[in-house]
């Protein structure tokens, strides 16, 4: 295993971002670490590179350990998500930064260099200055960068976080298929969980400094460990108590006599080609219902209509205060 | 007239601020002449202002010193006297700003990097050189450093009183050029370099000088001009003894005393072309120094 963290806990102060942290991180990999801002993640990413220390706990990459090394001698890439490049530099001199102090021969330093920007898509700006580059192109410069000294780990801090949308898009797609080429134990940190899905290859949720759950995006969608993950993980909504996702909750104008809840329609929203409900139970519950606008039609239900609720059979769902899941 | 100089004001920071974005020697791509009505004005003022407070009397020395033709100005060197002060005056402005630079780097370093208790204090005595009259800075070195010296550190009347003369004023110039630029670098920049395997004095030399240079280079400038013209200082801490400490513009003074403005003019008007000189070779060097990256 690439990566094993060990009891890792960090305090600033008062504050607890990292609360007895255990994770290891498989070999070649894109690993994602998920979780809300100031939920402790960046700090763990800083920890296993080095720039933080842990108060208590270990970290060993390759199975060494590190937990006192120093950044310069851990070998890890670091990617920043406001790019840290180095302004007075070229592009070619920013990448060939790393195989300079290592004294590497002139010449293989520059066959690196142009492998690396010809990796990152950025040969014909070899000689520009890094202010001379888009957002986009300036992190795919810093990639190249931490790249060019053959870390062990390549670590990427929110490293689409400072772009808009639909750069950010095509950055993760990228990243994905340059991961595919080049297949080093990748760790990146997102709150985006779209963006975790879709790019990871197994995501770690960390919340309030703690691990939530540790799986492959289809492990976590599926099986969410507690209400926290599931709903950090898509839209979810309650019925009667248990946490469940909206386009699970079915609803009908008679009551087949399985339990249903009754309710009044209270909300109709059209958001593009879905429908959504706010559906008010006899308890006082607000229950939100998704559904396409055929559904609708066909059910034929308005705002104050009278209808029974219930959770179709195969949903997800979780108990509302963590817990195991449970499908109905 | 009002609103037309807050018009004024306004459109000049456009023409300008785009220059200053320029990097290395790209093209001029902006036309040479950007200026609006209002810019126009803002021109005009800044340059009535400018000439009225500093190049008409610099033209009036130069054209003073220059009624004499090229004589006026050799006869003035080949004076040995003269051509000892000059020397004193460049020599010790030049060790004052090579001092500077490293002592000047380290302050604003230890001000912006590191924590300690009367930081905030120790950040505004640093102006205090240069806030006093200089004549009570002379003051304040000879109780030091004078003849009843509690360090027993007798320089005064001697060459190194000039050099701490120069060294006391200039002091503030290149901490705080250097302060505010220090404070505006990144810290996830070093970051980078650490996880590259850069070393602190790597970091240092390839990542945190080369942001500083600019910086560097602009108060050394300023504390290379300073110490030349340094005068008050002096009168009482050097003793201004021909051949030995007697300084450039204390001699000029002693031109003027004798009435001979033209001799006067004529040195001034050295002094001026060697600041000058300076401004310029240190201008090319932190060009050069940027271009090369």
């Amino acid at each position: 295993m690439s990566i094993d963290i060990t009891g890792v806990t960090k305090k600033f102060g008062d504050f607890v971002a990292l609360d007895n942290v255990n994770v290891t991180i498989p070999t070649g990999q894109l690993t994602a670490l998920l979780g809300p801002s100031g939920g402790g993640k960046s700090t763990l990413l800083r920890i296993i590179a080095g720039l933080d220390s842990a108060d208590e706990g270990s970290i060993s990459i390759e199975g060494a350990d590190a937990t006192k090394l120093p950044p310069q001698k851990r070998n890890v890439g670091f990617v920043f998500q406001h790019y840290a490049v180095f302004k007075h530099m070229t592009v070619a001199k920013n990448v060939a930064f790393g195989l300079e102090i290592r004294k590497r021969p002139k010449a293989e330093v520059q066959r690196r260099v142009e492998e690396l920007l010809d990796l990152v898509h950025l040969s014909q700006f070899s000689h520009r200055m890094p202010s001379q580059l888009s957002g986009g192109q300036r992190q795919r410069m810093a990639l190249a960068r931490a790249l060019a000294v053959e870390p062990t780990v390549l670590l990427l801090d929110e490293p689409f976080g400072a772009l808009d949308a639909k750069v950010r898009k095509e950055l993760r797609d990228w990243l994905r298929r340059l991961h595919d080429e080049v297949h080093v134990t990748t760790v990146f940190v997102t709150h985006d969980q779209e963006e975790a899905l879709e790019v990871a290859d197994e995501i770690v949720v960390i919340n309030e400094g703690r691990v939530e759950q540790i799986g492959s995006p289809e492990q976590l969608y599926d099986e969410p460990a507690n209400d926290f993950v599931m709903g950090f993980l898509g839209e979810v909504t309650t019925l009667g108590g248990v946490v469940v996702r909206p386009h699970d909750v079915e609803v009908a104008l008679q009551p087949s006599g399985n339990g249903e809840v009754a309710a009044t329609v209270t909300r109709v929203l059209r958001v593009g080609f879905e429908v959504r409900l706010t559906v008010t139970t006899e308890t006082g519950e607000e229950v939100i219902v998704t559904m396409t606008r055929s559904h609708l039609r066909q059910l034929g239900a308005d705002e104050g209509t009278k209808v029974w609720l219930s959770i179709s059979k195969g949903a997800i769902t979780v108990a509302r205060s963590g817990g195991v899941p449970a499908t109905v | 007239m009002s609103t037309a100089l807050s018009g004024a004001t306004i459109d000049t920071t456009g023409p300008v601020s785009p220059q200053g974005r320029r990097p290395g020697r790209a093209k001029r791509t902006t036309p040479r002449n950007t200026l609006t009505g209002g810019a126009g004005l803002g021109l005009g003022i800044t340059m009535l202002w400018f000439s009225l407070l500093v190049l008409l009397p610099l033209s009036a020395i130069v054209a003073r010193a220059a009624a004499g033709g090229w004589d006026s100005y050799l006869d003035v060197l080949r004076n040995d006297q003269t051509w000892a002060a000059v020397l004193l005056t460049v020599r010790s402005a030049a060790i004052v700003t090579l001092i500077n630079i490293v002592m000047g780097t380290v302050i604003a370093w230890v001000l912006v990097r590191d924590r300690f208790p009367g930081k905030a204090i120790l950040n505004v005595i640093i102006d205090v050189p240069f806030a006093l009259p200089t004549i009570v800075a002379g003051l304040v070195l000879l109780a030091l450093y004078g003849p009843n010296s509690p360090l027993g550190l007798n320089w005064a009347f001697t060459e190194t009183s000039v050099l701490l003369a120069f060294a006391f004023v200039t002091l503030p110039f290149i901490v705080r050029t250097v302060q505010p630029v220090l404070e505006e670098l990144d810290a996830d920049v070093e970051e980078a370099a650490a996880s590259l395997g850069a070393s602190r004095l790597t970091i240092f030399r390839r990542i945190i000088l080369p942001s500083l240079f600019p910086a560097i280079i602009a108060g050394a400038t300023l504390s290379f001009a300073r110490a030349i013209s340094e005068f008050g200082s002096l009168v009482l801490l050097s003793g201004s003894r021909p051949f030995e400490t007697e300084v450039a513009s204390v001699r000029i003074l002693s031109f003027i005393e004798n009435g001979s403005y033209a001799t006067a003019a004529a040195l001034a008007s050295v002094l001026l072309a060697v600041a000058l000189a300076v401004i310029v070779v240190l201008d090319i060097v932190q060009r050069r120094v940027a271009r090369r990256g």
